[in-house]
């Protein structure tokens, strides 16, 4: 059975710009895009920053009113059933936000659970019971300002689990966690999926979405430009080799350069502390290596490494190496 | 509505209240508001009126208790659910099963309790400092004055908090108005003294009301008909609050739904 399903769904947001001659800008943020999520399953939706996930999010659990389109979650139309859906859904965004910091860990459950209408008998009980199972049973009385921010991302998920809810978002739950705090929200995730809760979780970690979801929409500029199991999407670059350089700064007419070359497919930078990590795809693989390296005259160059293409590459490739 | 949602409401109200009074009393501003500045006017008017008599002593107490109670509905209540925006709370209100609305009255009626905390200390203030003993008249009307007082203001904060989410304009005008109503209602002195023109502008105002019905019933005494007026206009205009903001609550968060503004950061 479906628990989500979305179809052509859109939203446009109305920026002004100017100060005198005032205009109006309109801004695609979700562009006509349609999945399904089935009951049980965890679902991904990865991509870059501003790609419309949070904004998708929203939609689905009643924040924000669709321009055009249509999403029903557990059967209930987001916008006409919001008030029925509201207590049988549950959502976390990445942040610090949305707790109230002068009051401790347990007070904030126990206010979040009288305003889902949780039996005080059963908030009694279950408070102490997701404390636990977020790990923070041993700081529940202290003030959340006290709170690191892992420990606030995991009080959020406690919150959204005080009224039992069939269907969770989550929206970059481990968004600045540190490695620890972040493997952590993911085992309590990898917990829920065990219960048999519907998750919809955005990302645009791809390990993180290979390690979790079932399947995996790429949305990027607003649309869903691929929908497939992890290893599906691994085979959208099964026909390409990934050439890792490890550079010092690379100029930008280098990149133009390699990107012009017939056999490269995609070129991407990835910041790794002190250097950068250059990708290219190419279907030639190791015999494209005496080529490329000819073009990087002058560049500082420490490891290469030809390998297999993962989810991230696969990703990258899909969004056009913008990632 | 049924009598678990009814009993889920009130629990809501109750721990919005806890938690308000809380958040408070950790609050300088808030403080200030309803503990210190009421102080200072009363203060300033015992020593430039308490010759007067000691009827004057009682008016004095209540006009700068009706003073941090308007100042605490203009600015917490007021700001209520701005706040909630600014902390990133508002969504997670919004998306739970209890209107924004049944919230913002436990908020509220927080709110109103412990700015009756000025008029308590004003009354302390006249018999510790100035060794006045005020006495109220009736003292069972003048509780029921009292509490018709607070739903009233707990009305008006309701009315006021949507329209200032609303109209940003008018939460920018937000300090001026703060000393008009002051003059407008009648606290310290009696709106005789205003231009004709005005009157209409406190008649719709139940902070008016709520003055001039504890004012009669402690020290300005005219019979039962003058504060039953004041008890019905305050009755009136409250339900009058109530419909209106509960039209604005809807509207501002269908408005915020729209244009995406249920979170600022």
């Amino acid at each position: 059975m479906k628990a989500i399903e979305v179809r052509n769904l859109r939203r446009v947001f109305r920026a002004t710009i100017g100060v005198v001659r005032r205009k109006i800008k309109e801004i695609v943020a979700v562009d006509d895009i349609s999945f399904e999520v089935y009951d049980g399953e965890l679902f991904g939706l990865l991509g870059p920053n501003g790609a419309g996930k949070t904004t998708t999010v929203k939609m689905l659990t009643t924040m924000l009113i669709p321009t055009s389109g249509e999403a029903r979650v557990l059967g209930l139309d987001v916008v006409r059933s919001a008030e029925a859906l509201r207590s049988r859904i549950g959502f976390v965004f990445g942040g610090e936000r949305g707790l109230y910091w002068r009051l401790s860990g347990y007070d904030n459950l126990r206010y979040f659970a009288s305003l889902y209408h949780v039996d005080p008998a059963v908030s009694r009980k279950r408070i102490p019971y997701l404390l636990d199972l977020v790990g923070l049973s041993d700081r529940g009385q202290e003030k959340v300002e006290g709170y690191s921010r892992g420990m606030k991302q995991r009080l959020h998920i406690a919150r959204t689990l005080l009224h039992d809810p069939q269907v969770l978002f989550l929206d970059e739950p481990t968004i600045g966690l540190d490695p620890v705090g972040a493997r952590e929200l993911r085992q309590v995730v990898r917990n829920l999926q065990a219960e048999k809760k519907t998750i919809l979780l955005t990302t645009h970690y791809m390990f993180e979405a290979d390690a979790l979801c079932q399947r995996i929409a790429v949305i990027d500029k607003g649309r869903i430009i691929a929908l497939d199991t992890p290893e599906g999407l691994k085979t959208y670059v099964k026909d390409l080799a990934v050439i890792e350089f490890e550079v010092y700064g690379v100029p930008s007419n280098v990149l133009e350069q390699l990107r012009a070359q017939p056999y490269v497919h995609t070129v991407s930078v990835e910041n790794r502390d002190q250097k950068q990590a250059l990708l290219i795809h190419s279907p030639r693989g190791s015999q494209a290596v005496p080529d490329l390296l000819s073009m990087m005259n002058g560049i500082r160059i420490g490891n290469v490494i030809v390998r297999e293409p993962t989810l991230e590459d696969a990703y990258v490739r899909l969004v056009g190496g913008e990632a | 509505m049924n009598l678990k949602t009814l009993r889920d409401y009130g629990r809501v109200i109750f721990y919005a209240a806890e938690m308000a009074l809380r958040s408070n009393l950790t609050d300088s501003f808030v403080l200030f508001g309803i503990l210190v500045q009421p102080i200072i006017i009363a203060l300033l008017a015992f020593w430039m009126l308490g010759d007067r008599g000691g009827e004057y002593i009682i008016f004095v107490v209540i006009g700068s208790g009706m003073t941090g109670l308007w100042t605490s509905c203009l600015f917490i209540s007021g700001n209520s659910i701005t706040q909630e925006r600014w902390t990133g709370t508002l969504e997670l209100m919004v998306s739970t099963p209890t209107p924004v609305s049944v919230i913002v009255i436990g908020k509220i009626l927080s709110n109103v309790l412990q700015s009756l905390a000025s008029m308590v200390l004003s009354y302390t203030l006249a018999i510790v400092i100035f060794g006045y003993v005020p006495t109220i008249n009736q003292p069972v009307l003048f509780t029921i004055s009292l509490l018709l007082t607070i739903l009233s203001y707990a009305c008006f904060g309701l009315l006021i908090s949507p329209v200032f989410v609303l109209n940003p304009d008018v939460q920018r005008l937000q300090n001026g108005l703060e000393f008009p109503v002051y003059v407008l209602c009648g606290f310290m002195f009696p709106i005789a003294l205003l231009p004709g023109w005005t009157t209409p502008l406190s008649y719709i105002l139940s902070p008016y009301w709520a003055a001039r019905a504890l004012h009669a019933t402690s020290s300005q005494w005219n019979g039962l008909g003058e504060v039953a007026l004041s008890w019905a206009a305050m009755v009136a205009l409250s339900l009058i609050y109530l419909m209106l903001s509960s039209l604005l609550f809807k509207r501002l968060l269908r408005r915020a739904r729209l244009d995406a503004t249920l979170n600022i950061q």
